[in-house]
C-alpha cells in the first residue's frame, strides 16, 4: 500500500505536485539512533487540516516497497495543547511560525500539531535504525486530499551505542590476590622455618594444605574482610561501585536503631530457647531410643528424622498454613485465632516449628554418642546398685559432655544465624514498629530487610560484623569455660 | 618394549581415538551453531509458573524467533513481587537479562539505582519512533516513564475491581451488585449473604494495595501534585478504618483473608464476592465459578467512586545489554497489538494499545470491557521512588490498626512521617 502511494507520489510530483515540503536537511551525528531533519514549508501547505507525514526507509523512498511512518504532524489549532520544553517530551521538534521558533505543540497521543502559516520544522528523529544509512522524506496531504512527497534525503546515523562500562572487578582480584599472597607468603616462611630448624619430616606439609588455605581464602577470608570494609562506607544500592569510606557512622546508625535492644533479646531469647528444646528434647528421645528393650525402633527412628529429611522450607510452609485462621490447628481447637497476626503468638509459633525442626539433628548426634559409651560401664554400675537417675547423672552426662559442649556451640551458632524459618513463616511481622525491626525478626532477617529491602549495603555490612562480634565473643567465651576445644580432642 | 608400557600405549591411543571424533563434532556442531544464530537474548518474565500467561509469552517469543532466524531468546522466569529486586542484584553483578518484565510501580525503586555511574534501564526514547509510541495508551506510556526517561514499553494494564458469585446471591435472594452501588450497600448486602462458612465478602483487609482504591474513594490519596505523601488525612484513615472494619467489626470478611486466602474462599464458593483483578478470572473460570463483574462503589459521603490504583506492565531493556536494538525490537513485539490481543483474549489481560480499546472482540467481552471501563475510573499508580517506598510504612500502620495498639489516624500520620524520613534519607 506504501509503495503504491509512493508511486502515486512521483506521479504527482511529476505532474500537478501539490504544495509540500522542500529544503530537506538531515544531520546523522547527533545521538544514537537519532538524526537532526529540517525542511521548509512551501507557501500554501501548512494549512489547516493538512497532514505531514515523515516517512523513513532503508532504501530510496522512490524505490521503497515499505517505507514507514515515522511520525505526523498536523496543521490546526493548537489552543489548549501542551507546549513541552526541548528535553520534556520523548524528541524535541521546533516549528518557525511568524518569523518565530517555538516547540511544537502536542496532542496526548504525542501527535505534533503545528499552527497555520508554519514555514519550517526541525526535529530531532529517534527510533532510526542504528549506525546505518536511512533515507528520510516527507509525504504532505493537503486539507483537499492532494498529496505530495518530498525529495528524499539521505542519512547516515553514526553515533553508536554507549555501553555500560563492564564492572571493575580488579579491586577485588586484587584484594584476594593480595590475601593469597601474603598466605603463601607465610607458608614458604614457615617452611623455610622447618627446614633451618631441622623439622625435616615436615617437608611438603606446607604444599599440602595451601589449596586448603586457597579455599579459605576466596571463600572464607576475602568475603569476611570484604564484609568488613564494606561496613565502613556508605555503600547504598543506589550506587554501587562509587561507595566513600565514611569510618564508624554505619556502626552508630546500627546502635542508634529504634529496636536494636528489641531484636537482639528476641534474638538470644529464640536462640536460647531453641537449643536447650533440641539437646532437651534430642537427648531425651535419643534415651528411650537407646533403650535396650524397645522393639520398633528403627521405625521410631524413621518417624523422628522425617522433620529433618523433609526440606525445611516445606515444613515451614506447611506449618504456617497449619497457623493461619483457616488452618487445621483453628479447626482442630475450634477457635478462630490469628496467631500470626499477633506479636507474642508469632514469636511462639515461629519457636515452636524451629524447635521442632531442629530436634532429629540433635536426637541423631547425640543417639551416635550414647552408642559409643561403654557397656560394661552401666553394668558394673547396676551391680553396684545404682539406680536409673544417678547413672544417668553420673555417668552418661559427663561421659555425653565431649559432644554435648561442640553440640550445643554449633547449635548456638546455626540457631543464632537461622534464616528461613523466620522469612518464611512471618517474613519479621507483624511489623508494629516505624522505623525497626519486626515483632519476629531476629539480628539475620533484619539485616537481610536493611541490605535487600532498604537497599543499604554499607549499615547491613555493619549489622553483620556485629553478629560476627557477637558469635565470636558467644563462641570464645563458650569454648574457654567448657574447654569445648579439648573436650573434642 | 615392556608389555606394561605397550599396554599404556594402547591404552592413551584408545582413549584418544574415542575423544577425537568428539571434539571433532563439537567444533562441527558450534560452527554451525555460530551461522545459525547471530544474536542471544536473555529475558526474564514474571508470569506464574505454568500459566496461561506464560504459554502465550512463550508462543509469542516463538513467532519472534520465527520471524528473525538469527535471535535466539533465552527466556527465564522470576517472582514478580522480586523482580525490581532481582534486575537489580544482576545488574549490580553486571548479570542483568536484556529485556525484563517490570511493573510501572517498580521503576521508581530502580531509576535511581547507579551502578559505576550508570542507571540499569535504557531509556527508550531514543529507540522508538513517534508513530510506534502513538500506539499506546498515554496513561500507560506516562507511567513507564521516571524522571523523563522512558524506561518501558507497555504491554498490559490491571486494577481490581468487583467480583460477584451469582448463584450465592440468588440463593440468598440478595441483589445483584450494580454500578450505583454505595459502601454501605455493599456492606449490607456482604451482611446478608454471610451465613454459615459463606462469608460475603474475600479482600485482605491489611493489604495497602486493595486500601489505595478505598483510599481515593474517602478523598485520601497517596501523595500531592508535588509527589509529597499525603497519606495523614481524614479520608486515608476513614479508608482504612472501613476496610478494617469489614472483618473485625461487620465480620463480612473471614479472618485473617489474605490473597491467596481470599481466592480460596471464592473458588470454594465461600465467599460471595471478591476484590480482585483481571489475572485471576480464568482461575475462576477453571474452577467453574459463575462470576460476574462490577464497578466498584461509590462512598456516599463524598460521591466519588472507588477508584482502584492501575498499574502497568512492560518491558524495560537493560542499559547493560549489548543487544539494545533486538532487545527493544522484542518488547515492541511483546506488546505489539496482535500479542495484545493473545493476551487478552486468552488470559484477560487487559490491553494498552489503544486501537484494541475499540477491537470487536475486546469490546464483545463482558470481562474486559468491565475491567477496562474499571480502568477509566482508576487511578494511576505514580511512578516515582516514594511510589516503591510507600508500601513498608503502610504495613506497619495497617498491622498497628489491626492489632488495635493505634487508631488509624495516628498511625497514618506515623506512616506519613516515616515515608517522608525514608524520602530525605534517600535523597
Amino acid at each position: 500500500m506504501r509503495a503504491l502511494w509512493a508511486l502515486l507520489g512521483v506521479i504527482l510530483l511529476a505532474g500537478t505536485a501539490a504544495a509540500g515540503a522542500s529544503n530537506l536537511v538531515a544531520d546523522g551525528s547527533v545521538g544514537y539512533r537519532q538524526a537532526d531533519l529540517s525542511w521548509d514549508l512551501d507557501s500554501g501547505a501548512a494549512v489547516n487540516g493538512a497532514v505531514f507525514e515523515i516517512w523513513t526507509s532503508n532504501e530510496s523512498l522512490l524505490n521503497a516497497s515499505a517505507p514507514e511512518v515515522h511520525s505526523t504532524f498536523l496543521i490546526g489549532s493548537t489552543e489548549g495543547l501542551v507546549q513541552p520544553e526541548p528535553g520534556a517530551w520523548y524528541d524535541d521538534c521546533f516549528r518557525t511560525a511568524d518569523g518565530v521558533e517555538a516547540p511544537v505543540h502536542r496532542l496526548d497521543n504525542g501527535t505534533a500539531v503545528l499552527p497555520e502559516g508554519t514555514t519550517a520544522v526541525t526535529c530531532t528523529l529517534t527510533g532510526l535504525a542504528a549506525e546505518s544509512e536511512v533515507h528520510l522524506a516527507v509525504w504532505t496531504i493537503g486539507p483537499d486530499g492532494a498529496t505530495n512527497l518530498s525529495e528524499s534525503v539521505r542519512v547516515t546515523t553514526s553515533i553508536a551505542d554507549v555501553l555500560a562500562a563492564p564492572l571493575d572487578t580488579s579491586p577485588y582480584l586484587f584484594a584476594i590476590g593480595s590475601i593469597a599472597l601474603s598466605l603463601i607468603a607465610l607458608l614458604s616462611v614457615l617452611a623455610w622455618r622447618d627446614r633451618v630448624d631441622g623439622r625435616t619430616s615436615a617437608r611438603g606439609a606446607h604444599l599440602y594444605v595451601a589449596p586448603a588455605l586457597l579455599a579459605l581464602t576466596v571463600l572464607t577470608f576475602y568475603p569476611v574482610i570484604y564484609g568488613m570494609w564494606l561496613s565502613l562506607t556508605d555503600a547504598d544500592q543506589t550506587r554501587l561501585g562509587d561507595q566513600v569510606f565514611i569510618g564508624l557512622a554505619n556502626f552508630a546508625e546500627v546502635f542508634a536503631t529504634s529496636g536494636f535492644l528489641r531484636v537482639t533479646a528476641f534474638t538470644l531469647v529464640w536462640t536460647v530457647v531453641n537449643v536447650v528444646a533440641h539437646i532437651g528434647f534430642g537427648l531425651l528421645l535419643a534415651l528411650l531410643l537407646n533403650a535396650a528393650n524397645l522393639r520398633g525402633r528403627t521405625a521410631y527412628r524413621t518417624v523422628l528424622l522425617l522433620p529433618w529429611a523433609i526440606p525445611s522450607y516445606i515444613s515451614v510452609l506447611v506449618w504456617r498454613g497449619l497457623f493461619e485462621p483457616m488452618g487445621a490447628i483453628n479447626d482442630l481447637l475450634g477457635t478462630d485465632l490469628n496467631l500470626l497476626s499477633d506479636a507474642g503468638g508469632a514469636r511462639l509459633a515461629v519457636i515452636l516449628v524451629n524447635v521442632w525442626l531442629g530436634i532429629p539433628f540433635m536426637m541423631m548426634s547425640i543417639s551416635g554418642a550414647l552408642q559409643g559409651l561403654p557397656k560394661d560401664m552401666y553394668e558394673a554400675a547396676k551391680v553396684d546398685g545404682i539406680g536409673a537417675y544417678d547413672r544417668f547423672r553420673h555417668l552418661t552426662l559427663p561421659n555425653l559432655r565431649s559432644a554435648l559442649v561442640p553440640l550445643s556451640l554449633l547449635g548456638f551458632i546455626w540457631t543464632f544465624n537461622m534464616f528461613n524459618v523466620i522469612y518464611l513463616m512471618t517474613d519479621g511481622g507483624p511489623n508494629l514498629d516505624f522505623d525497626g525491626p519486626g515483632s519476629t525478626d531476629i539480628l539475620i532477617t533484619y539485616v537481610y530487610d536493611v541490605a535487600f529491602r532498604d537497599g543499604a549495603y554499607g549499615v547491613a555490612a555493619a549489622w553483620s560484623v556485629v553478629i560476627f562480634l557477637m558469635l565470636v565473643a558467644f563462641s570464645w567465651t563458650y569454648m574457654k569455660r567448657t574447654n569445648a576445644t579439648e573436650a573434642v580432642a | 618394549m615392556k608389555a606394561s608400557n605397550l599396554r599404556r600405549l594402547a591404552a592413551a591411543l584408545l582413549v584418544a581415538m574415542l575423544m577425537l571424533p568428539g571434539c571433532l563434532e563439537a567444533e562441527a556442531v558450534d560452527e554451525g551453531a555460530e551461522q545459525a544464530t547471530e544474536v542471544t537474548l536473555t529475558v526474564w518474565h514474571s508470569f506464574a509458573a505454568e500459566s496461561k500467561e506464560e504459554a502465550v509469552f512463550e508462543a509469542s517469543v516463538a513467532a519472534f524467533m520465527e520471524a528473525h532466524p538469527g535471535v535466539e531468546v533465552d527466556v527465564t522466569g522470576i517472582p514478580f513481587a522480586e523482580a525490581d529486586r532481582q534486575f537489580m542484584i544482576a545488574a549490580q553483578a553486571d548479570e542483568a537479562p536484556d529485556l525484563v518484565r517490570l511493573s510501572s510501580d517498580q521503576l521508581g525503586r530502580i531509576g535511581d539505582v547507579r551502578v559505576s555511574g550508570e542507571p540499569l534501564l535504557e531509556d527508550l526514547r531514543v529507540h522508538l519512533t513517534p508513530a510506534q509510541r502513538s500506539a499506546f495508551d498515554a496513561r500507560a506510556l506516562n507511567a513507564m516513564r521516571y524522571d523523563g526517561a522512558l524506561l518501558g514499553v507497555p504491554a498490559s494494564q490491571d486494577c481490581l475491581s468487583l467480583l460477584y458469585n451469582p448463584i450465592l446471591f440468588d440463593a440468598a435472594g440478595v441483589e445483584h451488585p450494580s454500578e450505583d452501588w454505595t459502601l454501605d450497600d455493599l456492606v449490607n448486602a456482604a451482611d446478608e449473604l454471610t451465613a454459615g462458612d459463606v462469608n460475603g465478602l474475600a479482600m485482605p483487609v491489611k493489604d495497602a494495595y486493595w486500601w489505595f482504591g478505598f483510599q481515593a474513594g474517602h478523598g485520601g490519596a497517596l501523595f500531592d501534585a508535588n509527589g509529597t505523601p499525603t497519606l495523614d488525612s481524614n479520608g486515608s484513615a476513614e479508608a482504612m478504618q472501613w476496610v478494617i472494619d469489614l472483618e473485625q467489626v461487620h465480620g463480612v470478611v473471614q479472618t485473617g483473608t489474605q490473597t491467596e486466602s481470599m481466592k480460596t474462599q471464592f473458588l470454594g464458593a465461600k465467599a460471595a464476592m471478591i476484590v480482585d483483578g483481571p489475572w485471576n478470572w480464568a482461575t475462576y473460570e477453571a474452577g467453574r465459578i459463575p462470576l460476574q463483574q462490577t464497578l466498584l462503589p461509590t462512598v456516599a459521603e463524598t460521591g466519588e467512586r472507588v477508584a482502584p490504583l492501575v498499574t502497568y506492565k512492560g518491558w524495560s531493556v537493560s542499559k547493560q545489554s549489548p543487544e539494545k536494538v533486538w532487545a527493544t525490537e522484542l518488547a515492541l513485539h511483546l506488546s505489539s497489538m496482535d500479542v495484545q490481543r493473545t493476551f487478552a483474549s486468552e488470559t484477560y489481560t487487559l490491553p494498552t494499545h489503544v486501537d484494541l480499546y475499540e477491537d470487536a472482540e475486546i469490546v464483545e467481552s463482558d470481562v474486559l470491557s468491565g475491567f477496562l471501563d474499571q480502568l477509566m475510573v482508576g487511578t494511576p499508580a505514580p511512578t516515582t521512588r516514594a511510589m516503591g517506598m510507600v508500601y513498608d510504612p503502610l504495613v506497619t500502620a495497617f498491622e498497628n490498626v489491626y492489632a488495635g495498639e493505634m487508631a488509624a489516624d495516628e498511625a497514618l500520620q506515623l506512616a506519613d512521617e516515616a515515608l517522608e524520613a525514608d524520602l530525605e534519607a534517600a535523597s
